[in-house]
């Protein structure tokens, strides 16, 4: 008589599962992933900079599985989910390579479309021409919702003295900080809302200026978060903002109520990608790894990031110790399996080894990419990856030193011949 | 009874929903488009939201891109007039997840063949190891920026700096300037736009370029192939500005001035060729129809 289909099934799976865990509470399987462990961090420790001889190391120094979803995987395409949705509480204005008098015409003009904020993303170093420095200054005073932007520098021992620059033009009613703190040719992932210096004055960045002055209660959210520094949660390319050219705007072809109580952003905009000024290197850059050119204009990522603290989007990013505790739980289901293998068929040790490692990866990276999508929770998957990785190895390493012990000590081992 | 209570609330329910408004921004346009919402025309803006009662009307040579309902976007290039309920199935949305972007993404990458140089030389040539100084051998007037063409015998022409005896005519599709839809290759300065009408559908917006033959040339002239509808109805609007005392040799003239000025150049020939015939006697008209055929290369 023939087995029913669930039988046949549930024995299957308990076949599989042995393979998983036959030596799973093995002495040597514990300790051979203990030993993965002590290699990654003995070679971490060397303080010779090794990876200059390593292209790999060196190529996937700024590299995040997550940057996946945005780059290839329609994270941030326009959709009807609320976060991928065109952000109408936004506009930019692209400001091109209007001089200080056009930006102050465009300061007045916007202005006279009643936004609730407006900010300019633009650094004045010192004076270039009096006319039209004066004009800007005017225009500055007129537009009490305007908010400019200045550089921080910070100074002394600890960098903690701050003084401001590319403000010279002084009179806007309100001064944000535009550093996003971080080297020119990383990826922007992250930002600080604010900086407090020795006296614990507090400086506000562009966008938590520009949030507080939109909505008081996002701002407060924000404030309660402290000065760390903040992942951004990129969800929107340049189609899913309004972009008015200055052209545009000054020839009276935007809708009056285009701008009406909205957040008015004056940055510069190209999608030329030989231009890159301005242009920063993001999660969004559709080549995700190796050599490429900057994606996105600083404004477009204030843009993201003030739509992030408006929707409170914020990504929680999970402590290092739950990283190294799933590198080590994965880790340790994979030695077992592969410990199997290594003494049961060791025929098929590498072929099996060798699929795993790819059939683990396909799997670890989606499981990052969907707990990042669907619950904003950035688990750092790229240890277990290195460990799964390192086990194969570690095992040879491991087999020689416990053969070894139990012919020296008769250590209780299951690696009772070397292999190889 | 209470069954059917149920479905008719459900129906009523469904149909509320399908029948729900689309809103449509205006997210950017260029040249003249124009929205007509209750019976009123105005010039379109950037910025403005829009139901689906209203019309958008494109001129040639324009186009709008829009986004409906904040999440899908599309654009539109081909001139005409367009009720903005016929778009119903741009605002559809993908729904397809993350996850299953990434079994795609997966399986796309592991059963790529990347080729190499060797194998796929198509692909492989064409990174250049020069900068472009768009310094050519072929001149093109500036006057042949653009092209009205509706019908009648005119040909596009250009000036060679050098001494080549064949030249590459290419004519590409609005928007896919990497594949000529037609290319031929001509022994004289210029080509008549009859000799490949049959290759071109009214209506339709073309690039066009010519090059020494071999060579490439990135300067590209827009031929727009209007329709004989619109041109009659322009011309209707033309002949309608007539002066109060303005005969019919004037006023041939003024047409051809006026539809040479709107880049309609091989009617513009007929009319100052016209003009000329009516009064022959008055040297401006002749002097005028001498010129344009020096200018264009109209012998």
């Amino acid at each position: 008589m023939k087995k029913p289909i669930h039988k046949k099934i549930g024995q299957g799976i308990k076949k599989y599962h042995r393979h998983f865990t036959k030596y799973l509470y093995e002495r040597d399987t514990i300790f051979a992933t203990i030993w993965v462990f002590l290699f990654i961090i003995v070679l971490g420790s060397i303080p010779i900079n090794l990876g200059i001889i390593n292209p790999i190391k060196l190529g996937l120094k700024d590299f995040d599985f997550n940057d996946l979803s945005y780059s290839k995987l329609g994270k941030a395409d326009l959709g009807k989910e609320k976060n991928k949705k065109f952000d109408n509480r936004i506009v930019i204005i692209n400001i091109g390579q209007a001089d200080r008098a056009g930006l102050a015409m465009m300061i007045d003009k916007a202005g006279t479309m009643n936004p609730k904020v407006m900010a300019l993303d633009v650094l004045f170093y010192a004076e270039k021409d009096r006319e039209q420095d004066s004009l800007l200054e005017e225009a500055f005073k007129r537009n009490k919702n305007l908010i400019a932007a200045h550089q921080l520098l910070p100074s002394g021992p600890d960098g903690d003295t701050i003084v401001t620059a590319g403000d010279y033009i002084k009179t806007a009613s309100n001064y944000a900080f535009v550093n996003l703190f971080t080297d020119s040719l990383s990826s922007i992932r992250y930002y600080e809302p604010f900086e407090k210096d020795y006296k614990k004055k507090l400086y506000k960045s562009f966008t938590s200026a520009i949030v507080q002055a939109y909505d008081s209660a996002a701002y407060k959210e924000l404030r309660k978060k402290g000065n760390s520094k903040t992942l951004i949660n990129y969800s929107r390319n340049l189609s899913q903002y309004q972009i008015i050219p200055w052209e545009t705007l000054m020839t009276d072809q935007a809708d009056s109520s285009a701008l009406a109580g909205k957040i008015v952003l004056f940055g510069y905009i190209s999608t030329n990608k030989d231009d890159i000024s301005d242009k920063f290197f993001t999660p969004m850059n559709s080549r995700f790894y190796g050599k490429s050119v900057p994606d996105m204009n600083g404004i477009v990522i204030h843009a993201n990031i003030i739509s992030m603290v408006l929707d409170d989007n914020y990504v929680k990013k999970l402590p290092s110790w739950v990283n190294w505790l799933v590198a080590l739980l994965i880790g340790w289901l994979h030695m077992s399996f592969f410990v199997r293998y290594y003494l049961e068929s060791h025929i098929w040790f590498h072929l099996v080894a060798k699929i795993a490692q790819v059939l683990s990866a396909i799997f670890f990276v989606w499981l990052g990419i969907y707990l990042f999508d669907s619950y904003r929770i950035k688990l750092d998957l790229k240890l277990s990856l290195i460990v799964i990785v390192m086990a194969v190895d570690v095992i040879y390493f491991y087999e020689a030193f416990a053969v070894w012990m139990h012919k020296k000590y008769h250590y209780h081992t299951v690696f009772h011949q070397k292999h190889h | 009874m209470k069954k059917f209570r149920l479905l008719l609330l459900l129906i009523t329910v469904t149909s509320i929903l399908s029948a729900q408004d689309n809103s449509f921004l205006v997210y950017s346009f260029k040249g003249n488009v124009s929205v007509v919402e209750n019976k009123t025309e105005a010039k379109a803006k950037v910025g403005k939201m829009l139901n689906s009662g209203a019309t958008l009307k494109v001129a040639n040579g324009a186009a709008v891109t829009l986004i409906c309902n904040e999440a899908a976007m599309f654009t539109i290039k081909t001139a005409g007039s367009y009720s903005l309920s016929q778009f119903k199935d741009s605002c559809a949305t993908s729904t397809s997840s993350v996850s299953a972007n990434y079994v795609k993404y997966v399986w796309a990458q592991m059963t790529k063949t990347g080729g190499s140089p060797g194998s796929d030389r198509k692909k492989f040539m064409n990174t250049v190891g020069a900068v472009s100084r768009s310094v050519n051998n072929i001149w093109i007037d500036p006057r042949l920026d653009t092209v009205n063409y509706a019908g009648g015998d005119f040909p596009l022409s250009w000036k060679s700096y050098a001494d080549a005896k064949e030249f590459d005519f290419s004519l590409f599709n609005n928007g896919n300037t990497t594949n000529a839809a037609y290319k031929t290759t001509v022994s004289k300065l210029k080509i008549p736009i009859p000799s490949f009408a049959s290759k071109i559908k009214a209506g339709n917006s073309y690039m066009w370029t010519a090059s020494v033959k071999g060579e490439q040339n990135e300067e590209l002239k827009v031929l727009n192939y209007i329709s004989k509808e619109a041109y009659e109805s322009f011309l209707k609007e033309l002949k309608a500005t007539a002066g109060t005392f303005e005969n019919v040799a004037e006023e041939t003239y003024r047409i051809a001035f006026m539809l040479e000025d709107a880049h309609y150049l091989a009617e513009a020939y007929q009319y100052y060729s016209k003009a000329a015939a009516l009064a022959p006697d008055v040297p401006l008209y002749r002097s005028t129809l001498m010129s344009f055929k020096k200018d264009y290369e109209i012998k």
